[in-house]
């Protein structure tokens, strides 16, 4: 029975990210503090991705990434399948700099990570302004990068410091 | 420098095909599947938009269950402040004052479009009519999107166009209708467009979102001169919204007119879709 509890205890801990990322995207929880700061917003999805598919690609695999994007397109109201390809892009760099480096720090992940939002935004920028009707503000995905970006070394540290509690599997 | 290209290439190559042992799609494979997705709902396709449409109703449920831990604690704290401002006493007189805004609206709307009522009044518009309560689903704040998701769709009668209120303040108008649900989009966000009118002259304009708080007015007319606390109502220019829904009231910027909301767009529980003719998709 305790041995049925640790097993359970595990896989609910090993979950946690996945858990985290779907409920972002699901519900209300809004990562825009308009009420602080005006300009204050930052994508925790996509630093949720970003890390641990740096870590361990197993923790989140590409399909539920794929999935959480199609759910957060119908709660945004975005055109289907946008937030997917965005959150597919900063997967794709993530596997990159997974194959091209062999040490990982923060500060390699920080600054690798500039890479991983400025392709994300741009595949976004580029499908809504050439796919979409709906209008978007230069200023506002500037800053909601700039403060991702910035936010990345405190979700860095909050999930560095969850992944010791967890028993990850080798990757592959 | 062959190399390091060669290099380059099969990173990129083991990055979008690789699979790994627990990962079923490769990446490439996936970003197929979303473009095809995007573009079916991009060129409109029948089917797409059917499932887009069942898919939407069954999430915006499934969200507005995952967030009420949080919604629960809101209106818990709400209710305690409620209770230790004696909470009778002050409702009574909120519905005073409410009842007398009203009454100053619709004076203040007759005396300045007095020259113009006749021709509001014989155009086509609708007056009020018919309407349904629903219960804001969602209400996620987003630094590009501002709108929310009502519980009302296709089957109680709401169509694209249709204004919604808060109260007796506009707060925006149904962009996308559901079976189940339908979202509301308000009039802070960048793609709101509003013909509005104000002032004692019955200036025309086009109230704007900026995506920020408060929305701006543009167009306006060349020789006007610009003034503070100006109340601003919908001018049913479009055909579609009710003429005299007030709005907000002017504030003068450097560079802008902004108008500030009567009805905070950040604390919407409940809203009243106006069950309007609203055939024409003029937005």
């Amino acid at each position: 029975m305790a041995i049925l509890f640790k097993n359970f205890r595990l896989n609910i801990l090993n979950l946690g990210p996945l858990i985290l990322l779907y409920y972002i995207s699901i519900s209300e929880i809004d990562t825009y503090f308009s009420n602080f700061f005006e300009i204050l917003s930052f994508n925790l999805q996509i630093a949720i991705i970003y890390y641990w598919m740096l870590k361990n690609q197993s923790v989140i695999g590409n399909g539920h990434i794929f999935l959480a994007g199609i759910i957060n397109d119908v709660v945004m109201g975005l055109p289907l399948g946008l937030s997917s390809i965005s959150y597919l892009t900063v997967s794709f760099v993530a596997s990159y700099v997974r194959n091209v480096t062999v040490n990982i720090s923060l500060f390699t992940d920080w600054f690798t990570f500039i890479l991983a939002i400025f392709f994300s935004n741009l595949v976004l920028v580029i499908f809504i302004y050439n796919f979409s009707q709906i209008k978007l503000e230069y200023t506002d995905i500037f800053y909601n990068a700039f403060f991702t970006f910035l936010f990345y070394p405190a979700v860095w540290g909050i999930f560095n410091f969850y992944s010791k509690m967890m028993v990850l599997k080798h990757d592959d | 420098m062959s190399t390091s290209r060669e290099d380059f290439g099969i990173a990129v190559r083991s990055a979008l095909l690789k699979k790994g042992a627990r990962q079923k799609f490769s990446l490439f494979f996936l970003f197929i599947i979303s473009t095809i997705i995007f573009f079916l709902d991009f060129y409109n396709v029948k089917g797409i938009k059917l499932t887009k449409n069942l898919i939407s109703d069954g999430l915006y449920r499934v969200s507005n269950i995952a967030t009420s831990p949080f919604k629960l604690f809101t209106y818990t704290k709400e209710g305690a402040s409620d209770l230790i401002f004696t909470y009778k006493e002050n409702k009574l007189l909120k519905d005073e004052i409410e009842r007398l805004r009203k009454e100053e609206f619709q004076v203040e709307y007759l005396t300045n479009q007095n020259d113009n009522l006749k021709k509001i009044l014989e155009s086509d518009t609708n007056t009020l009519s018919e309407s349904t309560l629903a219960k804001v689903l969602i209400d996620k704040n987003s630094p590009f999107l501002k709108s929310i998701i009502i519980n009302r769709g296709s089957s109680s009668g709401i169509a694209k166009g249709m204004p919604v209120l808060d109260g007796n303040y506009l707060v925006g108008r149904i962009v996308e209708v559901n079976f189940l649900s339908s979202r509301v989009l308000l009039l802070n966000d960048l793609n709101s467009r509003i013909p509005v009118t104000f002032g004692e002259k019955s200036n025309q304009a086009i109230l704007t979102g900026k995506g920020g708080r408060d929305p701006a007015m543009e167009y306006l007319p060349e020789t006007y001169e610009a003034e503070p606390n100006i109340s601003v109502f919908t001018s049913g220019k479009d055909g579609v919204l009710i003429p005299g829904l007030p709005i907000g009231k002017t504030i003068v910027e450097e560079k802008s007119i902004k108008v500030k909301l009567f009805s905070d767009p950040n604390q919407l529980s409940f809203v009243t879709v106006q069950l309007t003719d609203a055939k024409k998709e003029n937005f």
